[in-house]
């Protein structure tokens, strides 16, 4: 299977700087239908800012919901990439190299995104960067023990790891399209290329910062989705408050980002004509991957509902009741089907597991996985524990757009890098051709 | 002054700085240039490096900045908590944590620029593309820099030459 | 000695004719919000009137519980908001500080009681109730968290009065709106940190517990009710 293709490599930068100079018709539509979408998402959201956040589904004590259920998911697909690309690294997998830029865009564009939830979610918008330390006059300081503190430094402090790690691999990439290039291509890639003379004392650096930055950012990528986790089982809501929160979610987050790799990845082949350089090796060695996750994840969904279930605890079982054979049970059992049932069923079976079964199940863990965040942030919020106080939630047309043009967003961000930057790096296959270890 | 020789082998390359060391050209006067990361034997061009001890020293220094930060600040806006303290290790270790990891990640990326030497442009670098008869960086193409004073260019000349380089060429100090 | 204030609710004594709730309207100013809202559960009431039922029907009986922002000692609100908009005031109350909030809303989902309502829009009044605001009341922009008070701009007058008159402040002189208004002297207002006021000696009876007790949140509200 390996061996379906031999590429020459002197076609290696051909094929990966083709898509860079050379624009079709259908990249411009897709440009523009992924623009249009967006800027529906931004108009639903100025809307929101101006009329109040009543014209969102929520209501008291569904305080939060779409947006933070969207916070979540997107946080968790942004462990695509990096830390995907870091265990890669660390363990030299060599099938790595031509998945590894590919994830660590979606990091990047993912986190842009998710970091955007918690201000969209917010009464007043419009004064955000009250949450942030620096001296003023309003005598008003944050409160670091807050975990919506914690999230921002972690998020923040993912964001720029996650971002250097996406730039270091590409500097000698932007050095050698500069060469190439002319007009303003040549003056952003020189500038991005800070001058970089592939002397043997800067691939030592590099290789040795990207083999620090890929155990650092590992350590944050856990915090960080443990952090997110942390902002539900810090409360004393019943079925938040969990200690297995900080691992389940850090799981859920690996699972939703291999999913996402797994999509991006077949529409990059498809339509970049890659298939070549993204071959079913790539795609088979990931299904694995995202089969043990999907176990994982299983494990860890038993592990927390049998032990809710079997404590019998009032408060707990009313939330657990309405998730599993209440009025969420459609969600939850459609969840249990997209995250374990498909996955195990289509990439479990050896004979099944294709590039086409692969996207599919991981178009299913996606949906599977966004549904899970919604059943742990509403129904718990539904049914706090005086009954009394038991209310219901469905989102309205302005949350909907709002969350569906992220996805928009996600593809605009994605098709702009792709324009940009070879969605391969181009030294490191390179490197790997020369090696002969195709 | 620079001399600088064109090796299309990893092998030839080690060859000749072996050579060169042993003519008292240590590691801080050459400088290998290529398309791709090349693989030399360990000892044969080693570039020391700090970089991890200076990561651990930035997580450690921001951290405890960190600490500072939040110690005297909870102080300086003083608000009544209602009996919980002003300053929480605890409640804020998350903080201190995710400031530690920033602190390693900055260390790293300002040791990269240091280590590499983009920061510091005090050497010139062959040109990708020459003109005419001009040494150039290409593809598979291995470049090797000597900085020496012109009475040395004949026997570091010879040293390359006898290694295998395909060709020798003076650079001047700005490209 | 600071004061602590607390209430005690006599749950035997509690009709559910919901006079609180009219009475903490009018006084605190709060939104009246239209029907669709009020259908969807955007309503603001500070206080409300739980009903449990005991029995089967006919043999049926209603308990009436009201409750208001039970200004825990150890508020679960406090630690969670990011820009100390909800916090302790030295007299044991949980206030909200209208403009510093942001409105994240992380405060309403840590309250064990559900006593935390958001202004969804902008609050509006149906003319002419705009012309009986409380001037000694903030009006809440939309965006923003807010609770029971226990009527804090009344402490402050009666404290301002005893200060003015060289007094200590009497017991009972303090009256919320709801305990002011309640027809059958349910409830009981006073400070916890004088042994002899009402509410101390009424919070330290048999009769006394304290709602969701168990999760030590210390709440300041005491319902009292015969035992079984």
């Amino acid at each position: 299977m390996a061996t379906a293709v031999q590429i020459r490599q002197d076609k290696v930068r051909e094929d990966l700087w083709r898509p860079l100079l050379q624009t079709r018709g259908r990249y411009v539509v897709a440009l523009v239908l992924a623009g249009l979408a967006g800027a529906w998402g931004l108009a639903a959201w100025g809307y929101q800012i101006y009329e109040g956040l009543g014209v969102t589904g929520k209501r008291r004590p569904v305080m939060w919901a779409f947006y933070i259920t969207s916070f979540v998911f997107w946080i968790g697909i942004s462990h695509a990439g990096t830390l995907i690309s870091a265990i890669l690294r660390l363990t030299h997998s060599r099938w790595r190299k031509p998945v590894t830029r590919a994830a660590e865009a979606i990091t990047v564009f993912a986190l842009m995104i998710g970091g955007m939830f918690p201000i969209i979610h917010l009464g007043r918008p419009w004064v955000f960067y009250w949450l942030l330390p620096y001296p003023n006059n309003r005598l008003l300081w944050p409160n670091f023990r807050s975990p919506l503190l914690w999230d921002v430094t972690a998020i923040f402090t993912y964001l720029t790891g996650s971002v250097i790690y996406l730039y270091l691999p590409l500097i000698p990439d932007v050095a050698h399209l500069a060469e190439h290039t002319t007009g303003w291509r040549h003056a952003l890639y020189r500038a991005l290329s800070l001058h970089w003379t592939s002397s043997d004392r800067e691939w030592h650096a590099l290789e040795r910062a990207m083999k620090l930055m890929a155990g650092i950012i590992l350590a944050v990528a856990v915090s960080v989705h443990t952090v997110v986790a942390w902002d539900f089982a810090m409360s004393v809501a019943p079925m938040w408050h969990s200690t297995i929160f900080g691992p389940y979610f850090v799981t859920g987050a690996i699972f939703s980002g291999i999913a996402a790799l797994l999509v991006v990845l077949a529409i990059v082949r498809k339509t970049m004509h890659l298939e070549a350089y993204l071959q079913p090796v790539h795609f088979d060695n990931l299904a694995k991957l995202l089969v043990l996750m999907s176990l994982l994840w299983f494990y860890f969904t038993t592990a927390e509902y049998l032990t809710t279930w079997y404590g019998n605890e009032p408060w707990e079982m009313a939330v657990l009741g309405a998730r599993v054979r209440g009025g969420y049970a459609p969600l939850f059992w459609t969840m249990v089907v997209c995250n374990f049932v498909i996955p195990f069923v289509l990439l479990g079976i050896q004979r099944l597991r294709t590039i086409r079964t692969a996207t599919i199940s991981a178009a299913a863990v996606l949906v599977g996985m966004w549904l899970e965040r919604f059943l742990i942030v509403v129904p718990t919020l539904a049914h706090p524990r005086l009954p009394a106080a038991w209310g219901t939630y469905a989102p309205t047309w302005v949350e909907i757009s709002i969350c569906g043009a992220t996805f928009a967003a996600m593809a605009l961000l994605y098709l702009v890098f792709s324009k940009l930057f070879p969605i391969i790096a181009v030294w490191e296959y390179e490197e790997h051709v020369s090696n002969g270890r195709i | 002054m620079f001399l600088t020789g064109e090796f299309s082998q990893a092998e030839a390359t080690g060859r000749a700085i072996e050579a060169l060391k042993a003519k008292g050209f240590g590691p801080q006067a050459l400088d290998m240039f290529s398309t791709e990361p090349v693989e030399l034997p360990p000892g044969v061009l080693d570039r020391p490096s700090r970089m991890s001890l200076m990561a651990v020293a930035g997580a450690v220094v921001v951290c405890l900045l960190a600490v500072v930060f939040v110690y005297y600040t909870q102080r300086s806006y003083r608000l009544n908590t209602g009996g919980m303290p002003l300053f929480s290790l605890w409640a804020t270790g998350v903080i201190f944590y995710e400031m530690a990891v920033l602190g390693a990640i900055g260390a790293t990326f300002v040791m990269f620029l240091w280590e590499s030497g983009m920061l510091r442009k005090d050497h010139a670098a062959p040109r990708w593309k020459g003109a005419e008869g001009e040494l150039a960086l290409e593809p598979g193409r291995i470049l090797l820099r000597v900085r020496c004073e012109p009475e040395h260019f004949a026997a570091v000349g010879e040293c390359l030459y006898a290694a295998g380089a395909s060709r020798v060429e003076k650079v001047q100090n700005k490209s | 000695m600071a004061h602590r204030w607390g209430m005690a609710i006599d749950l035997d004594r509690c009709m559910g004719c919901e006079a609180c709730v009219a009475a903490c309207h009018a006084e605190n100013n709060l939104p009246v919000s239209d029907p669709a809202q009020a259908a969807k559960g955007r309503a603001v009431h500070w206080i409300r009137v739980d009903r449990y039922y005991e029995g089967e029907f006919p043999e049926i009986r209603v308990k009436y519980m009201p409750v208001l922002c039970q200004q825990c000692d150890e508020a679960p609100c406090e630690p969670v908001c990011p820009v100390y908009a909800t916090y302790h005031n030295p007299e044991g109350l949980n206030v909200q500080v209208y403009n510093r909030c942001v409105g994240t809303r992380y405060c309403g989902n840590n309250c064990p009681y559900s006593v935390r309502f958001f202004n969804w829009f902008e609050p509006k009044w149906t003319a002419p109730l705009e012309l009986q605001h409380n001037p000694d009341v903030a009006i809440r922009p939309g965006g923003v968290m807010e609770k029971c008070t226990f009527c804090v701009q009344r402490i402050e007058r009666v404290k301002l009065d005893a200060k003015a008159e060289n007094r200590p402040v009497a017991d009972g002189e303090v009256q919320p709106a709801c305990v002011q208004s309640c027809p059958a002297e349910a409830m009981v207002f006073g400070d916890l940190n004088d042994p002899e006021s009402k509410v101390s000696r009424l919070a330290s009876s048999g009769r006394a517990t304290r709602l969701l007790e168990e999760l030590g949140a210390k709440p300041k509200v005491f319902y009292l009710q015969r035992g079984k």
